[in-house]
This record gives C-alpha cells, structure tokens and sequence, in this order.
C-alpha cells in the first residue's frame, strides 16, 4: 500500500506572529506487510524527509527539533521481522527490528484526522530500535518491550544501538466486545531528548479506550486517551506533562464527520533563529515553563473517488486553538510568541491511495487487536481479501477495525 | 623526591592547620608544588576558621537599570562601564549587548550592539588588560564577537570568528593568557548530530582570531571553563570537572597542546563552572565548582556549588558544598581579598558566602553525608558562611544569571528586570 497526503494549510496566526499558507506532501508512505509460515515481516517507508523538511504546519505540535510544526518523521519508520504462533489456547510472537514501543495509541496517520494531535509525543513511542514479546489469550493481551531511548534526530538517522534495553514499556489490551479495546500501558524512556545522553528521562503512562465498527458502508469510531509523561533528572521528577484526547468519527455512504478536542501540556524550548526550531539537544536540561494546549479540530471529508488503481478522499479540516499558561508557567507567553492565545488552522487537501487500506501502526503480531484469533471466541472470523488473510489461524475482523482497512470499504480513511 | 616535599609539606600544613583557630590566613609559609605541576605553588593549607552562625544580610541595593524588552544574560563590568548580554526571545530576540554606565547609582543604558544573526549573546568577556570585549553567540552558527573597546562606551567591532567548529552555538567564551598571550576559551554546544566541544582560539591578534585546539568534550555538555595561571578547569556536566595543564605546570603544554592533570565527578555532576580562588594570603587550594541543575526558567531552579580540594590535581577531592533551598546555582564572582564569593542563584537572587579558611575543616554537626556517594562533606550553610542575600524575593520577581563584583560594588543581571547594582557584603 502507498499514500500520500498534498494539501494546504493555513495557520493564523502562528510562530511567526502572523498567519502563514503553506503547501505539502504530507505522509508519503509505503507499507508492506509479507509472512511465510509462523514468520512475518512489516515495513514501513515514510518519505516526509523528502517532503516536509522544514515541517509541516501544525499549531501547538512540538518534538524532535520543531515546535509549531510535524517534524518529518524516519524514512524507516516500521521495519520488523518476527514470529507468531498459537500453542494451547495462547498466541504468542516476538518481533524485532525498528517501529513502534507497546506503548499508547495508535500512530496519528492511521486515524481521522491529517493533523497530527499535540500530544504525539507524550502517546507514541515510535521509530526504536525495539524487541517485543506479546501474548494473547482471549480477549487479553499483553506486550513488554525493549528499546532505545533515543528518538532520531533525522529522517535518516538510525536509532543508538548501544542504548537498546536503556528503555521499556509495557501495555495490556483487554477486548471486551466487538470493536471496543481498552488499554493501558506505561514505558520508562532514558534521555529521549539527548542521543548521547544523560539528559532527562521519561516516565510515561497511558490509558486508552477505543472503539471502531464498520459495516459495509458506514463506521463509527471513537478514541478516548489519558497521557501522562514526567520528567525526570537523576531519578527526580522535574516536570509533568499530561493530555486528555477524545476524538470521534462517523461515516455513511463515504462520508466521514469527525471531530477531536485535545487539552494537552507542551514544555516550552528555547527556540533558533527560525522560530520552528529548537536546538537538539537542548543547551542544557531546563525547559520554559509548560504550555496548555486546548484543540478542537473538526474535519469532513468526501467518498473516495477511484481511478485505476489510485484512490483519493478529499478533505477539510479546521481547528480552533487555544494556548494558555500549564504549570509551570516559566517565561513562556503567548502574546510574545504568537501574538495571540486564540488561533485558527484550516487545511484542505486529498488522501491519495493506491493499493489496500492501511492497518495500524504500532501493534505487531499477537497484539494487534484487529487479528481475530480463530476459535478463540473474541470475534467473529471472517477471511476477506486482505493482505495479511494467509497467516495462519488468522484473520482481520471485518467487524472491528481501524477506521476501515477493507479495500472495497466506502469509509476506509 | 618532589613528590616526597610534597607529602612533607602537606603533613606541616595539615599539622599545623588542626592547632591553629580564628584565622584565615596559613600557618606557616609552607608550599606546594604538586609533583604533577610543579610550576604551581598551591601555597599553604588555610587554617580553619569559626564563624558563627548568623542570619545572612540583605546585600543594600543601590538601583536598576531596566530592559524588559529582552530577557538578560551574562555580565561583565570594567570600571563604570557594564556590558549585559541577551537571550533567546522575549517581545525582541537576544541579539543585543548592553551598554550601562554604572558610575551612579542607578545603571543607565548609554549604547548598545546588535549583533546580526544570532538569538542569544550568551557570554561576555572584557580581557584581563580592557582593551577587548568578546561576546559569545548561539544559534546557528556560533561565534564569537571581538571588540575594541578603547572606548568602552562605543565598542568597535574588529572581526566575529566562526567555523564548523562553533557550531552550532559557543555557550560560552572565557578568556585567559597563558605566557603573555591571550586566549578564547570557547564552550561549544552540540548540536546536528555533533557532540559538545572546547575549542581553544589564540587571541593574540584580536582582530585574526586563530583556531589552535579543539577536543570533543562534556557529557553531554561543556558549559563553561576558568583558565588561570596556565591551568585550565573545564566544566564537563556529568564527567565532571576536568583540570587541565595549559602551560602553567612547566611541562611543555600549551593551550595549543593541554595535558589533562586530573577529573573529579562532583556529586550530582552537572558541572557548569568553575572558580579558581587564591586567597589574600597565598593558598590556592580549593576550586568552587556550580552545578546547573533541573531548572524552569523565571520560575525554578537547582544545583549547588561544590568546593573542591586541588591539593593534588591529579586527584581533586570534594570537600564542602553548599546548597539554597528551592533555588540553584549558576555564575559565580569572587572577591578574593576579601573572602567571599558571589553566586547568581536564579529564583533565589544573590548569594554571597563567606570562603575563608580551611572550608575541609568542620565539626562533625556541620557535615552532611551524600546518600548516593556516602561522601562526607562540609556544608557551608551550617558553618554559618553564608553571609549576604541580593534581590530575592523582589516584586517583580527576579531570575538572576550573572554577577561581577568590582571594588566594593556588586551587579548582578536579572534576566527579567536587566541589571541591578548592589552593595558588597560586609
């Protein structure tokens, strides 16, 4: 599968002080998921280095050097390999390779919304080098991770492989009905933020519940998320950054409603000449203060249009942002930054897609909860033509799935 | 055999230092000249003074000189003259050198610079004979700003240095002369994938600044350095402090080609800067060393300052701390004939303490014993030393960075109020 996002956005007003318009590809991925008996493979190639360089728009957004825009994300953003089999009653695999920690929710570019949420940083822990045991049994699963604490400071650079192991996360799934998954998880991160380290350490927690029902031409989803990332210098809590996120989507006859309110904590840098930048790593290991993010976003978008092979979604998406003092407060200041604490983002542009819908991204083996497991009572099964259908003892529930992976879906995103 | 002098000149300092009470001044006119530098004399181990323990003054404040449209940095003052640095952005970016006439009371803004492309002039220096001022800049690249300063009012710039080397920003630039020649000492951030660096600039042709050495150094930061009488301390964050020979050993090294003497990891590293105290009566024995903690800038901060034995520069030895509640530590400025060092502490204003005497000495209810290291050292806050308080506690609130003092008079730069003169502490 590949896909790809141009649109245009407008923020007003934004680190500039003034409203600027700007236009991107964004999300230029390739996926490509393969398996051979108990043996799988999942690759994931993310092309923003060659198209967001200098970021993409992105009011309140901040992490790996940019602040007010995305930063583009590692050319190499999934490649695992990894075995999966079912002995007595139990599925169990392990994965190795580069991707996502079993941590928190799903990678924003598998969700409804082009713009990525500010709390990406305090709900993700992606592009490690990582080593993941997950079991399944029933409508349980549990995943423990080991991985490297850095996070890149490139599209290109790899992660530090002498600090793998410095850091792990853990997160149990429970599925207690079809479409609905509740999960919890927390991760220890050593010095994210200084690849050479020692810089401040991350203590993170996430609670998730999430809900996702399809039918053949209509689908509802809802996430709602607690994010919680303390800070931490030589074992000593220094800051707590927290996110409350619900977002919700529904669609019929192809078109999708959706709307997100966010209130998420972003540690305010010091910032270079280009007001969305920050020097990595920082100058030492202070921060600003704490901004409050308050985000509500809405987005519609219009039935995917087919031609050939290439499929395209139109969408607009708006949001009203709100920034104020967290705590600490520090110097930050939103009338010297922005000159404004109220600000607007308007983007519109087209999905581009050729190829089968994308799954999620960042559940790998056993524990991506849109496997049903056969005769293991969880879901229904119900083998459609997907690329994943010839795993053994597998299937994708058609019933329960991430805003529609089904290629002939009207509401796949 | 020097190093057999050594040791008998220690045991006559120690000897004598634990019969002597109620002075500053050394004993006896012993020496040392440690085996690994013989070209230093450490003099006399200070005898140990009592002081009694007493509420610390509120250092007089003479008056303010104001620039709220840029948050301040560091400070430097010759004679009537201040020069104060800025940083990052406030309502306007940090890009600017101000210039006070600190003749009266009340500082007042007489001239600037505006140094084109930067965000931060993070540090100033005015060499030890006031013909230069340099200036420190972040980001990107880093630099350093040389200027004429034979009016010291109206600088004139001779030439910025810049290379791949100061990028992307020089955190600080010390200054020191080594032989008769000056030289930058320049802390260089990392930064693009490159590690922290010293680099080391020969000053000797102001306007031609020549890069002579550079070593990857600081884990992960080198914050500042102290080059006095050709040894050079290097702040190295969690590798400690570093004491290096640049020429005043008498080995043969040179800034050109240092020779590391000795590292101490003071507890809790996040070493940011140093100073070298030679006191009025010759000991040249103890190092202060600021630890730059955790911080929230305009609202927190942490660190203390760690004293540090250099008897033995091969092996520095903490032996005495002192701490501030709630606040941390960042540059320090010592007035040496007197005794008492001044410490920017941020949220906590002006610090000065009280270093006379032998600060290893002290009863068993004044030491403190570090539970990660299980290092028993001497806290200067229950000896009674600390002897002066500035500017804490002020409305507007207050975030100092920097202090000088200069015959008899202290100025310290607020970040959020510019700069303040105030009386030394008696």
């Amino acid at each position: 599968m590949a896909q790809a996002i141009p649109l245009v956005t407008r923020a007003d007003p934004t680190a500039t002080r003034s409203a600027l318009s700007e236009g991107y590809l964004s999300q230029p991925i390739v996926m490509a998921h393969a398996s051979y008996n108990a043996l799988r493979a999942v690759g994931t190639l993310d092309l923003e280095g060659l198209t967001l360089d200098r970021g993409e728009l992105s009011t309140g957004g901040y992490g790996e050097g940019y602040v007010d825009r995305r930063h583009p994300h590692a050319y190499v953003h999934e490649l695992l390999v990894g075995a999966q089999a079912t002995r007595a009653g139990f599925d169990g695999s392990v994965f190795v390779g580069r991707g996502f920690a079993p941590f928190g929710s799903d990678d924003p570019m598998m969700r409804p919304f082009e713009k990525f949420p500010v709390n990406h940083h305090l709900a993700q822990v992606l592009e490690r080098a990582v080593g993941i045991v997950a079991l399944r049994r029933g409508p349980l699963i549990g995943e423990f991770g080991l991985f490297n604490g850095d996070e890149p400071l490139t599209p290109t650079s790899s992660p530090n492989l002498r600090r793998f192991g410095d850091s792990w996360s853990a997160r149990v799934t429970a599925l207690p009905t079809s479409g609905l998954e509740v999960s919890g998880s927390f991760a220890r991160v050593a010095s994210p933020e200084v690849r050479v380290g020692p810089g401040l350490d991350q203590h993170k927690a996430s609670v998730v519940a999430r809900f996702s029902r399809e039918t053949s031409n209509a689908w509802r989803y809802a996430l709602l998320e607690y994010a919680r990332t303390g800070d931490h210098n030589k074992g000593t809590l220094t800051t707590t950054l927290s996110s409350m996120l619900g977002e919700a989507a529904y669609c019929r006859t192809g078109v999708i409603v959706a709307g997100r309110l966010e209130r998420t904590d972003r540690p305010e840098e010091e910032q270079l000449l280009d007001p969305f930048h920050t020097p990595r790593p920082s100058t030492d290991l202070s921060n600003l203060g704490v901004s409050r993010w308050t985000v509500l976003t809405g987005s519609i978008s219009a039935p995917r249009a087919h031609v050939g092979f290439v499929s395209g979604r139109p969408f607009v998406e708006v949001a009203r942002i709100a920034v104020g003092a967290g705590t600490p407060a520090g110097i930050f200041n939103p009338e010297f930054r922005y000159g404004a604490s109220r600000m607007w983002m308007l983007s519109a542009g087209i999905r581009l897609r050729a190829g089968p819908a994308h799954t999620r991204m960042g559940r790998y083996g056993s524990a991506d909860s849109d496997m049903s497991m056969e005769g293991m009572g969880t879901h229904s099964p119900k083998p459609e033509s997907d690329m994943m259908t010839n795993m053994p003892g597998m299937s994708r529930d058609q019933t329960a799935r991430s805003g529609g992976s089904s290629a002939t879906s009207k509401c796949t995103i | 055999m020097r190093i057999l002098f050594a040791s008998l000149a220690a045991l006559a300092s120690a000897t004598t230092m634990a019969c002597s009470k109620d002075s500053g001044g050394p004993v006896t006119p012993v020496t040392l000249t440690p085996a690994s530098c013989t070209g230093i004399n450490l003099g006399a181990r200070p005898a140990p003074i009592a002081v009694p323990t007493t509420t610390p003054t509120v250092l007089h404040l003479f008056g303010n000189g104001s620039d709220t449209s840029r948050y301040t940095a560091e400070i430097a003052v010759r004679g009537t003259t201040a020069y104060t640095t800025t940083w990052q952005v406030r309502r306007v970016q940090g890009n600017k050198v101000n210039i006070w006439d600190v003749s009266g009371n009340v500082p007042l803004l007489v001239d600037s610079l505006i140094i084109p492309g930067v965000i931060t002039t993070s540090d100033v220096q005015v060499s030890d004979d006031g013909k230069l001022l340099v200036v420190a800049t972040e980001f990107t690249p880093g630099s350093i700003a040389i200027y004429d300063i034979a009016d010291p009012r109206h600088p004139q710039l001779l030439t910025r240095f810049s290379n791949a080397q100061t990028a992307p920003g020089v955190h600080t630039a010390k200054l020191g002369r080594v032989n008769g020649k000056l030289y930058g000492f320049l802390g260089v951030d990392p930064g693009g994938g490159a590690l922290a660096r010293l680099v080391i600039v020969d000053l000797s042709t102001p306007s031609d600044p020549r890069q002579v050495f550079v070593k990857v150094a600081g884990r992960p930061y080198v914050h500042d350095t102290y080059a006095r009488d050709g040894l050079l301390f290097v702040g190295l964050w969690d590798d400690g402090v570093d004491v290096w020979d640049i020429g005043g050993c008498g080995t043969g090294a040179s800034p050109e080609n240092p020779r590391v003497l000795g590292n101490l990891k003071t507890v809790g590293g996040e070493v940011h800067n140093i100073w070298w105290y030679h006191d009025p009566n010759g000991s040249k024995r103890f190092a202060f060393v600021g630890q730059e903690g955790f911080g929230s800038i305009g609202t927190s901060s942490s660190g203390d300052i760690h004293v540090v034995d250099i008897s033995d520069p091969t092996q520095p030895k903490e032996v005495a701390f002192f701490n501030v509640p709630g606040a941390g530590t960042h540059n320090f400025s010592v007035d040496e004939a007197n005794g008492v060092l001044y410490a920017a502490y941020y949220n906590g204003g002006v610090r000065a303490i009280d270093i006379r005497g032998d600060l290893a000495s002290c009863p068993g209810n004044q030491r403190n014993v570090d539970p990660a290291t299980n290092l028993s050292r001497c806290d200067l806050r229950l000896m009674g030393r600390e002897i002066g308080v500035g500017v804490a506690g002020l409305n507007p609130s207050i975030y100092v960075w920097g202090v000088q003092y200069v015959n008899g008079t202290l100025y310290a730069s607020d970040m959020f109020n510019g700069i303040w003169k105030l009386g030394a502490a008696k």
